[in-house]
């Protein structure tokens, strides 16, 4: 093999990763400013549908979080969204609940799971986690002595989301009057 | 060149990636839960497949046949990529229904696949129709085992109940092991078909 055999398929290779990585660069600088806007857009989406009360939303980085509890957010209205990720039956049910100033849930929203479709991705409609909106103090299964209906051959799942929905409870109880 | 609608039946039919080439196991067996997922992979699948081989197609005088699969690997995962930066930015509804494929179109080898068979061999137009074709006979698979999987384990068809609440669901089918099931038995019957048709 003489040099030139080795030369030119490296330069070429050389040029199209460079071009490439280049067009990457630009689109990512291109991209980057609209796709942090829809981010923060899906988030406050998802806030307001678990406090449609509240307008506006600050998130508290000052917190302690404590167990799976991964964002707390302060509402104007006073109340609080607290996400969490507790663990499923096949990796973490990130769970987004929101506690007003009484304590009471105004709303809980499953906002990504990697549950068994048909089963536990059930925990995502409406008639289950309607469930939570106007519980207090402490949440759980009816199989657990709790009011929380399973979905159906999903345990596990339910469970998650309740003790989710505990965890927020808990926190706010412990640090909800604090601010 | 072989015209259009020839390359685009061998797609759908003659040499369609799942049934026949069997490659893209891994997609196929994992996003064919649902019809909809199906359609959703399939279809991003394909829009990435026909960019892709058109740029490989029009690359392909130029890339050395030493280094032709790491240069297919990165025009492929940049493209990819763009689409990805691009759908999260300026389309986030669909982002929000296709987003979850993207990044496993990356890994498809049909796309290493027709780069290395088909676009590295044959003109831009060509390459095109091959990625309409291929795109759509892996979209038309997914599809139809994403309606039984999710027919037989949920007792649905494109989300919509179509099964009395009373009938029994057999959950295993909208699980991994049905995916198996499900491919096995299309397979079967395909080959059935051919055999019959060719004896």
């Amino acid at each position: 093999m003489n040099t030139k055999e080795i030369v030119r398929p490296a330069i070429v290779l050389l040029l199209i990763a460079g071009i490439a990585g280049g067009c990457l660069g630009a689109v990512s600088a291109i991209t980057e400013a609209p796709i942090a806007a829809q981010e923060e857009k899906t988030l406050n989406e998802s806030l307001q549908a678990v406090m449609p009360e509240a307008t506006s939303f600050e998130e508290l980085t000052d917190v302690e979080k404590t167990g799976t509890i991964s964002g707390v957010y302060l509402a104007d209205n006073g109340g609080y969204v607290i996400t969490t990720e507790p663990g499923g039956f096949s990796g973490a049910v990130s769970t987004m609940v929101g506690i007003d100033t009484e304590g009471v849930i105004t709303g809980l929203r499953v906002t990504s799971h990697s549950e068994t479709p048909g089963l536990g991705a059930k925990a995502t409609d409406p008639s289950f986690y309607e469930q939570f909106t106007g519980k207090s103090g402490s949440v759980a299964v009816t199989k657990d002595g709790g009011e929380i209906v399973s979905i159906t051959s999903s345990t596990i799942t339910s469970r998650a989301v309740c003790s989710g929905a505990q965890e927020a409870l808990d926190w706010f109880a412990a640090n909800g009057g604090a601010n | 060149m072989a015209n259009p609608i020839k390359i685009i039946k061998n797609g759908i039919i003659d040499e369609n990636p799942t049934f026949v080439q069997v490659i893209g196991m891994c997609p196929t067996l994992a996003v064919t839960s649902s019809a909809i997922n199906g359609i959703g992979m399939g279809l991003s699948t394909m829009a990435v497949l026909v960019f892709a081989n058109l740029f490989v197609s029009l690359l392909r005088k130029a890339i050395p046949d030493t280094v032709r699969i790491p240069c297919f690997i990165v025009v492929i995962a940049s493209f990819t990529t763009i689409v990805e930066f691009l759908l999260k930015a300026y389309l986030p509804a669909l982002n929000a229904s296709l987003g979850l494929y993207i990044p496993l179109i990356v890994v498809n080898c049909i796309l290493l696949a027709r780069a290395e068979s088909f676009a590295s061999k044959n003109g831009p137009v060509a390459s095109i129709f091959d990625g309409i074709g291929m795109g759509l006979g892996f979209t038309i698979a997914l599809t139809v085992i994403g309606l039984i999987r999710e027919f037989i384990g949920a007792g649905t068809l494109f989300d919509m109940t179509v099964l009395p609440e009373a009938f029994p669901r057999t959950l295993l089918f909208v699980m991994a092991p049905g995916a198996f099931f499900t491919l096995a038995c299309l397979m079967a019957l395909l080959n059935y078909f051919k055999n019959k048709k060719n004896a």
